[in-house]
């Protein structure tokens, strides 16, 4: 009795070491606790190719009901700040950043993301970065995590990757799977460029922007019935205006009141038209104010 | 008959005024003249805007629980523009627009023992948790920052200053878009930056 005591106490004892184990051995990889939510940093390539770029992806879960911002927040907020430190021979590009959402309150309307969404960052090893012991990626993340209230939030994470002098490839391991469909399903999310026979312009009128856009024959094949602007700078629209949608030939107009703190005429409107969660564009409109070109 | 009638109409127009109110009463713009209000006070006065026409007039949008107006705080920042305007004859209303329930919302006992620990020296602190003059204003976040002339007409509304972060670091270097609105104004300059994006937390109305 006595010894199978001691044999269940050890075996619970193992079971114990051997679960410590594992948890120490995935939390190198899995993420990092951020106010009511994880953070965590992926790759899309198994290891890192000299000369050759790549991405990483900074991964946001959140917990229900909680936000965290696009690169213009809207009217509260503010977006992810994030510092990376790379060894010698690795450098970050601009952050590429999933289509956002309209979050509502009571007053304003915010810019960003629910539930989870992966933030692309591309990345550049040099052509002289020589194939050596593994390299470690890290980053210092700021973020404010919204619901009712706000949380700022700091982390730090990081990745280790080898680098080899083959090209990379797409991780195909079972083990990545997960990751290679964040990355498929941000691809998905991110803004393309407007195609090429697509026209937008924009009419600055009293109070609005009247953007309105040719789209060719594009929308045959997916009638448009929506579409949401996303401007890239601050104090341009006012954000928790109502965005009138009217279908005109061959495209569409979308009305987008003025911010009041819109006190200088603009030459273009940058952004972003979502038309649904997988069909985003990035536009840059001139504007003309339609009055001031008569007169002169 | 007719009596009856009229006492049921008149609630009716009643409640249609003052749905249609807030709709037409056009928000604070730069330049025009700042919406006139009345509050109550957590030093137990009643305050009129219109009271202090001939001086300059700062509106700070408050929430004691965003950690934006934290960063203002606790970095001693905010109650050092305080003591530095209202010393030079400026008015300062902390302006509570937290709705009962919601974060930020305050008693008067509570916010004066808050001003009290923090040290905080606005002229007063004024209890607006129905949201009037959140709106009236189109207050969208704390700590939104309105400034107003001697003449009554607004000259800046938006943020305290241009780094839009929680970080307490990011005071000292940092652009403050109030104080230089009334140093402009004070030298009969132009405000340079009369208008930028109010940053912080959502008011909770």
């Amino acid at each position: 009795m006595r010894g199978c005591d001691r044999n269940s106490a050890v075996s619970r004892a193992l079971r114990f070491g051997v679960v410590l184990l594992l948890c120490a051995e995935t939390a190198q990889a899995e993420s990092t606790p951020i106010p009511h939510g994880t953070l965590e940093v992926i790759a899309e390539n198994q290891w890192i190719a000299a000369g050759h770029n790549f991405y990483l992806g900074l991964h946001f879960e959140l917990e229900q009901g909680w936000h965290i911002y696009w690169v213009n927040p809207g009217d509260s907020g503010e977006p992810p700040r994030v510092e990376w430190q790379l060894p010698a021979g690795l450098s970050a590009g601009a952050t590429e950043w999933p289509a956002p959402r309209r979050l509502e309150t009571s007053s304003i309307v915010d810019f960003g993301y629910e539930d989870q969404v992966t933030l692309m960052v591309p990345m550049h090893a040099e052509a002289s970065l020589a194939a050596q012991q593994p390299v470690r990626l890290g980053a210092q993340v700021k973020v404010l995590v919204c619901r009712e209230m706000c949380i700022p939030g700091k982390a730090q994470v990081s990745l280790t990757l080898p680098v080899k002098s083959q090209s990379p490839a797409p991780d195909s391991r079972t083990e990545a799977a997960r990751t290679m469909d964040l990355f498929t399903a941000t691809r998905k999310s991110l803004p393309r460029p407007a195609p090429g026979n697509w026209t937008f312009r924009v009419a600055d009128t009293k109070d609005s922007f009247v953007l309105t856009a040719n789209l060719g024959h594009q929308i045959t094949g997916h009638p448009i019935t929506q579409a949401i602007f996303f401007p890239l700078a601050e104090s341009q629209i006012d954000n928790a205006a109502p965005q009138k949608f009217l279908a005109v030939a061959a495209g569409f107009q979308l009305t987008l009141r003025k911010s009041n703190q819109l006190l200088k005429p603009i030459e273009r409107l940058k952004g972003v038209l979502v038309f649904s969660t997988d069909r985003a564009y990035v536009i840059d409109a001139p504007v003309s104010r339609p009055g001031a070109a008569k007169s002169s | 008959m007719t009596n009856m009638k009229r006492s049921i109409l008149y609630p009716t127009v009643i409640v249609l005024v003052l749905c249609a109110a807030p709709l037409l009463i056009s928000a604070a713009k730069i330049g025009e003249a700042a919406p006139e209000f009345s509050a109550a006070a957590s030093n137990g006065k009643t305050l009129r805007l219109s009271d202090y026409h001939g001086k300059y007039v700062v509106l700070e949008w408050h929430n004691n629980g965003c950690p934006y107006v934290g960063k203002q705080y606790k970095s001693g920042n905010m109650q050092r523009m305080q003591k530095q305007w209202t010393g030079q004859g400026v008015v300062w209303f902390t302006i509570l627009s937290s709705a009962p329930g919601k974060q930020g919302y305050v008693t008067a006992s509570e916010e004066n023992d808050y001003l009290a620990k923090m040290q905080a020296a606005p002229t007063a602190a004024l209890l607006d948790s129905t949201g009037e003059i959140g709106h009236l204003y189109d207050a969208k976040t704390s700590p939104q920052m309105v400034v107003i002339n001697p003449q009554g007409v607004v000259i800046y509304d938006g943020a305290i200053d241009d780094k839009p972060t929680t970080d307490l670091n990011d005071v000292p270097g940092a652009t403050n878009y109030v104080s230089l609105a009334l140093e402009q104004a004070m030298a009969g300059k132009q405000v340079a930056t009369p208008a930028t994006r109010p940053y912080g937390c959502s008011v909770k109305y």
